[in-house]
């Protein structure tokens, strides 16, 4: 002790010496800054291995993943020249890619990207994709894939994405809470064509319950609930969003200012903020997948898609239900419905573009869609697994058969823009802050423009 | 570059004349001392700035080559009700929060002032809140304002409130979020201690003899004295409140109904989201001229009534 405070008082007296401690860990310090840059580019590059296929995906949901690494399994075991890596990248909501978008300017994008179809124009209009006939070597797909699907994919005639899944949406309802309120399922049977909207929200007004406050504990049905987006009312009610050839957004069509009317009609008729605040306390947006209020029983019917199939078995396995067409506006209109679905596209400066194209192809071809199908019912679009009955179990089976007349969203390079507008007009009607009319008005006054610079 | 200029020299033409050796060894030794924020600087601060002015008048989807369009994106913001609805937004976001957030801050640093001996518990205890990191208070809120089973709501059905769907009702929505920045309160609170330490205690028994109750002393010696720190603090919370992101972000992405979409929150999409980066930095030139003619206005109001000495 005393020997160290003496040398330790003594190296204080001694102005040199200190000035020698201080410079020598300056340059400890500037080194290990220094080493660190040495390091940087290594930590930057995810895909040091020449033959890595670095895969983004912006999917949460256990079974989809698991269908997904199934998938990329598969394929590292088929070839040897490539092996792909799946990397989890969430994103905010529908319309969101600024990650991958910051990545790719960044310089350190993925190979891959699997990306929402209907958004790929918008995103290949943008210049964040490359086009994929020069991978391809004069191989013509198109006549592998489902035709809608297909076309979702080109922009300006050059193929930017290859289809993935496709879905088709119908009604789900809850077989005990509709013996609770005396109605007879077989009414519901979907062979008998789809039931009124009316008959539809006068079983559903049976099953609301409130509280003591005037709150309500549980909902027959909520129509902008799950899948009850602006697209689903709009086709359901005849109407066109965007007319191609004329380049207009259309969305004061009749039969889309009907379906918002419908929103709007049935919010007041239900009490906006009540609803409002029903669904704020069950469906949170950062609950896991058990707690869907039609999962748990808050809900009775619910506008979804056949991925349902996959979830509840894994999530709700002992709830009984049943599936049928969306409800129509008048007695014997035709059913409607709308697909959508993932595909893969390969972005600029993708770092392995020939591991990249492999993969897509495997991916999205038959190896790839017949997973995916098993595990997650979602449906293919690949032409001949759709065909394939052993695919299908009889629920699934109803789903497959819609694909005849389901409708597709609109193909146009401001698709994400326009889903983000109908939303915001679908979030006024729905409170009863603004009436159809004005909110789509609104939603053409700001999409047209940018719509114009694509005519 | 260093000029001198000596009684004999002509007083109109400044030129630089050659510098000594020393001097010029000094200057450069200085320049490499200061160097790295020096990069970081025009890296960071002055190329990005310069860039955005010239982005602003082109479009640009952030691939490819920005296409020149003149004035068009300023147009645009002018008829843009998006762009009007969300300043208005942030504008009363701000307008909200800096007062509420003066008088919590100025509570608890009144509280932290006190002369007991566990004052060091109670100071930790004020300060922790501030230390949460904004998305996790963020999703904190979501679960104590949740209309049903959020703590919030059981409080007001106790006291016979029909409950709030905060983050559903466009009235309250930004409410909601001006309550919760007040978490932040804390790291104000510590400036004003500091300045409320500063007033000397002659001032307040001076007063006490002149016959002046609580509320007096606070008024007329408190917060004359602490004006500069208030002025301090309205600066920071002008600055920060127009640009508030992560609530609207995480939270309510901007609905419902577009009551939460914030300024740079929907200058963010416009560039993320819609690939508008010439639209995005033209809004953003518009907030940097917002934000001056504030902070001019805020420093004209401030000049008469910040007493910056004891007189």
């Amino acid at each position: 002790m005393t020997t160290s405070t003496s040398s330790l008082s003594r190296l204080a007296k001694r102005p040199t010496s200190r000035r020698t401690l201080l410079a020598g860990s300056a340059l400890g310090a500037a080194g290990v800054a220094a080493s660190s840059a040495f390091a940087a580019p290594t930590l930057l590059r995810h895909a040091a291995a020449a033959n890595e296929v670095t895969v983004w995906t912006s999917f949460t949901g256990d079974v989809e993943l698991n269908a997904i690494k199934k998938i990329v399994d598969g394929f590292n075991q088929s070839q040897q020249d490539a092996e792909a890596k799946v990397v989890q990248v969430p994103s905010q909501s529908e319309s969101d890619v600024t990650k991958l978008m910051t990545a790719v300017r960044g310089g350190v994008g993925p190979d891959v990207y699997l990306f929402n179809r209907p958004f790929a124009s918008q995103r290949a209009a943008d210049g964040v994709l490359q086009d994929l006939t020069q991978y391809l070597n004069g191989e013509d797909l198109s006549g592998n894939y489902l035709e809608f699907a297909f076309n979702e994919c080109k922009f300006n005639d050059q193929l930017f994405a290859l289809p993935f899944d496709t879905d088709a949406r119908a009604l789900f309802y809850r077989k005990d809470m509709l013996a609770e309120v005396g109605v007879d399922a077989a009414e519901l049977d979907p062979a008998k064509g789809p039931i009124t909207l009316d008959r539809l929200h006068e079983i559903a007004s049976m099953m609301d319950k409130k509280d003591g406050n005037g709150s309500y504990t549980r909902m027959g049905f909520v129509p902008w609930f799950a899948q009850g987006w602006h697209y689903t009312w709009g086709y359901v009610f005849g109407g066109e969003f965007f007319s191609p050839e004329e380049c207009k957004i259309t969305a004061t069509n009749e039969g889309v200012v009907a379906g918002f009317n419908y929103m709007y009609e049935q919010a007041k008729a239900m009490g906006p903020k009540e609803v409002q605040e029903f669904l704020s306390s069950v469906n949170r947006p950062d609950a896991p997948p058990a707690q869907n209020p039609f999962y748990t029983g808050a809900i009775g019917f619910m506008i979804s898609g056949d991925w349902e199939l996959a979830s509840m078995a894994n999530y709700a396995p002992d709830v009984e239900y049943g599936v049928t067409h969306i409800p129509v506006p008048k007695e014997g209109d035709s059913p409607s419905s709308w697909s959508a679905g993932f595909s893969v596209v390969m972005p600029q400066g993708a770092k392995n573009p020939e591991g990249a194209i492999e993969y897509m192809k495997y991916f999205a071809g038959e190896p790839g869609q017949r997973i995916y199908t098993q595990e997650t019912s979602h449906l293919p679009t690949y032409k001949a697994l759709l065909e394939d009955d052993s695919l299908f179990d009889e629920r699934h089976n109803f789903f497959r058969e819609m694909m005849s007349y389901s409708r597709s969203l609109p193909t146009t390079p401001v698709g994400a823009l326009l889903w983000d507008e109908l939303t915001t007009a679908q979030d006024k009607v729905k409170l009863n802050e603004a009436t159809a009319e004005e909110a789509l008005q609104t939603v053409e006054d700001r999409v047209q423009p940018q719509q114009q610079q694509y005519c | 570059m260093v000029t001198v200029a000596t009684q004999q020299q002509s007083r109109r033409r400044w030129r630089p004349v050659g510098l000594t050796r020393g001097e010029r060894k000094r200057l450069f030794l200085g320049l490499a001392f200061i160097s790295p924020w020096l990069i970081g600087f025009l890296v960071f601060l002055a190329y990005p700035i310069y860039y955005s002015l010239k982005l602003s008048f082109t479009r640009y989807t952030g691939f490819g080559v920005p296409v020149s369009i003149g004035l068009e994106n300023y147009r645009r913001i002018w008829t843009d009700e998006v762009f009007w609805q969300s300043l208005v937004n942030t504008l009363y976001y701000t307008g909200l929060t800096i007062p509420l957030g003066m008088v919590v801050a100025m509570l608890l640093a009144l509280a932290m002032n006190q002369d007991v001996p566990e004052i060091p518990i109670y100071r930790a205890a004020f300060y922790l809140p501030s230390l949460l990191p904004l998305f996790a208070v963020s999703f904190i809120f979501i679960a104590l304002l949740d209309p049903r089973r959020g703590l919030v709501s059981r409080l007001m059905r106790l006291v016979g409130l029909h409950a709030i769907d905060w983050f559903g009702d466009p009235q309250f929505a930004k409410m909601a979020l001006v309550i919760l920045a007040q978490f932040g309160a804390g790291q104000m609170a510590l400036i004003y201690l500091a300045g409320l330490k500063a007033i000397p205690l002659t001032l307040y028994d001076a007063a006490e003899i002149d016959g002046a109750g609580i509320w007096r002393k606070f008024w007329n010696v408190t917060i004359p004295l602490m004006t500069p720190v208030i002025l301090y603090n309205i600066i920071l919370g002008i600055s920060a409140g127009l640009q508030v992101f992560t609530q609207a972000y995480i939270i309510t992405n901007g609905g419902p109904a577009n009551s939460t979409n914030f300024y740079v929150f929907y200058l963010y999409n416009n560039a993320f989201r819609y690939s508008q980066f010439g639209y995005a930095s033209a809004m953003a030139w518009i907030l940097f001229i917002i934000s001056i003619l504030l902070a001019i206005l805020v420093f004209k109001v401030a000049s008469k009534r910040v007493h910056y000495e004891i007189s």
